[in-house]
């Protein structure tokens, strides 16, 4: 949460009324440094009701961070997340929670109705969503969706950081072999607070696309991906040196057309060198880390479907 | 070398009032410029000893500054709250600081350039704001008679880190600070970051306060630097920059700068193909390099920031990447 002390109250009834009746449970609030009293009103609360914990983030993370913290001081055996700002329905926590008992890590709402802006967040959303699709081989309808359940299980093989809250199935399919299933959820239009999102998201959120694929793909042997890029350099290369060949042998050497192409093929072969030495820097990261006995793959133990 | 023993909190004197001032260990990182460091001590010190507050003296030297700290012997003889410490390399006033503030054990690490820059009353003031609540208390230099070149280089220097996500500080540099021992072991110092300490340090959420300072008549006079200083600068500008922007997303920077170029040359090699199948000669183009040129120039650039992703995540991937509020932990 960060800047909505006007939310937490309403949030806090709702998850009391939609838990009631459940033995256990407890309801973490993050506070991403808020500039507001949001901090002072939920410890209020958490005096009251020992079911419901603040965690104060030094300053403002972000929210994948901020979701990182709240993994962390989580308790149970499920984990839920959903915004602070009351567009998630807190009533479809117990039919996610039904979900997640059928065998999966992660069951991940998607916005039935969404009660957004068309042009600024639902098309940029949807192209998103095509996107991370496309790119990532994983298939959500709704990766904007916070309102998800969690295995402990999963949410102990991955860490969220730089902003991968948008990816999260992505990111647990991908580096932590998630089970991952999607149910409709209700989604209510923002009644109280500011909303924090912005439309300049697309580059960034390609660019982490980018690195999400990659560390999915090459985290163990970065060489694999550097050296197939350097391989197509040294290909556009040999491809310009023929040309540079016939080049030579057409015209005057003295022309420019039998200095151009020959500059071509030395370019690309530099960068082929270059991406090949990237790839062993990669490789020398990978072994350090090894090195520090700390794994790479996260082991899980398989079950079986009842 | 004239080491004293590790006697942290050596002043003896009582407190005035009812309440025990905290003990504070002031670090002299003695690099550029020092000035006569038995009269810093005798002056800086005595204000300390005034307020009634426990105290030790930490001189940090490189190995060519140790004639500097010779002075300081007789001081250290007859028994004053000295530590003159030294490391085997010139490192620079950041790792020096750091080497010095990890044998403290005061709760309060003060640091004082090795020349005056501030009256001596400031710095019993800043320990003042950190008992008070502060994480950091930093001095700014404040004078009538400080000159005009001084004081444009501030304004510009300034406005430069304004620029670059360090709004509302006045005199980030001043060097002379109080702050909670914790925040040095909370905060990576290296490089000559150790310069923008308290942006850092409010960065990471900790309670970075200003704190007007009457200007020391030595610290007034016109300073020109060689011009490297000033490229120094702008490259700590530039690094802050990125660090404070990128460090856990590199490939959003690379991504960035990599694309342009790659769009640039893109743009220019389709250009010239859409030329040749028009039937126009392109062999004899240099645009066919420059084109070329760039496109190689943005898949380094790229590959270069998806090496600083594997990095990040190696990293990321076992640590925790947040801190929480101290009064919660």
């Amino acid at each position: 949460m960060m800047n909505e002390e006007s939310n937490v109250v309403p949030l806090v009834d709702a998850v009391r009324d939609a838990l009631a009746g459940r033995s256990s449970w407890e309801l973490i609030l993050v506070d991403d440094g808020s500039q507001d009293r949001t901090r002072e009103v939920v410890s209020s609360i958490a005096r009251e009701d020992p079911r419901v914990r603040l965690v104060p983030l030094a300053r403002n993370y972000g929210q994948s961070t901020a979701m990182q913290a709240g993994f962390d001081s989580a308790r149970g055996d499920v984990v839920v997340t959903m915004d602070g700002d009351l567009q998630n329905d807190p009533r479809d926590i117990p039919m996610l929670l039904e979900t997640l008992a059928e065998g999966y890590d992660l069951v991940a709402g998607f916005r039935i109705r969404r009660q957004d802006r068309f042009v600024t967040r639902k098309i940029p959303s949807w192209i998103a969503n095509r996107i991370i699709r496309w790119i990532t081989g994983v298939s959500i309808r709704d990766n904007g969706c916070s309102l998800k359940a969690y295995r402990r299980e999963l949410l102990s093989r991955m860490r969220l950081y730089s902003e991968m809250h948008r990816f999260i199935p992505a990111v647990a399919a991908g580096t932590a072999g998630a089970r991952i299933t999607e149910v409709g959820v209700r989604h209510h239009p923002r009644t109280r607070g500011e909303s924090k999102y912005g439309l300049s998201r697309i580059f960034r959120v390609l660019a982490d696309l980018m690195s999400i694929k990659m560390i999915r793909s090459f985290r163990v042997r970065p060489l694999v991906l550097f050296a197939g890029l350097a391989a197509a350099a040294t290909a556009l290369g040999a491809l310009s040196v023929g040309v540079s060949i016939v080049a030579i042998t057409r015209f005057n050497p003295m022309d420019a057309a039998s200095l151009v192409f020959p500059s071509i093929s030395l370019l690309w072969f530099a960068l082929a060198l270059f991406l090949m030495m990237l790839g062993l820097v990669g490789e020398v990261a990978i072994h350090q880390h090894r090195r520090q006995g700390l794994k790479i793959l996260p082991l899980m133990q398989v079950r079986y479907r009842k | 070398m004239t080491d004293a023993s590790a006697t942290s909190t050596a002043s003896t004197f009582p407190a005035a009032g009812g309440r025990q001032p905290s003990a504070v260990s002031v670090i002299v990182p003695v690099t550029d410029r020092p000035h006569d460091l038995a009269w810093l001590y005798r002056t800086f010190s005595a204000e300390l000893v005034a307020a009634g507050r426990p105290f030790e003296f930490v001189f940090v030297v490189e190995p060519w500054a140790r004639s500097h700290v010779e002075v300081l012997e007789p001081l250290v003889a007859s028994g004053e709250p000295i530590r003159v410490l030294e490391v085997g390399q010139t490192v620079g006033e950041a790792a020096l600081l750091d080497a010095a503030a990890s044998t403290c054990s005061s709760p309060i690490v003060a640091t004082l350039p090795a020349y005056p820059r501030v009256q001596p009353g400031a710095l019993e003031e800043l320990v003042v704001k950190v008992e008070e609540g502060a994480d950091l208390a930093s001095a700014v230099r404040v004078s009538q008679g400080a000159s005009v070149v001084n004081r444009i280089q501030n304004r510009l220097f300034h406005a430069v880190l304004g620029r670059m996500g360090g709004r509302g500080f006045r005199d980030v540099a001043s060097g002379v600070r109080a702050m909670r021992r914790s925040i040095l072991e909370d905060l990576p110092l290296y490089g000559d970051f150790f310069r923008f300490l308290p942006l850092m340090a409010r960065r990471e959420g900790f309670i970075v306060v200003e704190h007007d300072a009457a200007q020391h008549p030595e610290d007034q006079r016109a300073r020109v630097y060689a011009p490297g200083v000033y490229l120094r600068r702008l490259i700590d500008l530039l690094g802050l920059f990125f660090i404070l922007r990128f460090t856990h997303k590199p490939l959003r920077f690379f991504g960035l700068v990599g694309s342009l170029f790659a769009l640039g040359g893109g743009v220019i090699l389709a250009v010239l193909f859409a030329q040749r199948v028009g039937g126009r000669g392109i062999a004899d183009r240099p645009l066919l390099l420059l084109g070329t040129l760039l496109l190689v120039l943005g898949v380094q650039a790229i590959a270069m920031g998806l090496i600083g992703e594997i990095i990040v995540h190696l990293s990321a991937s076992h640590r925790r990447t947040y801190r929480l509020r101290p009064d919660s932990e």
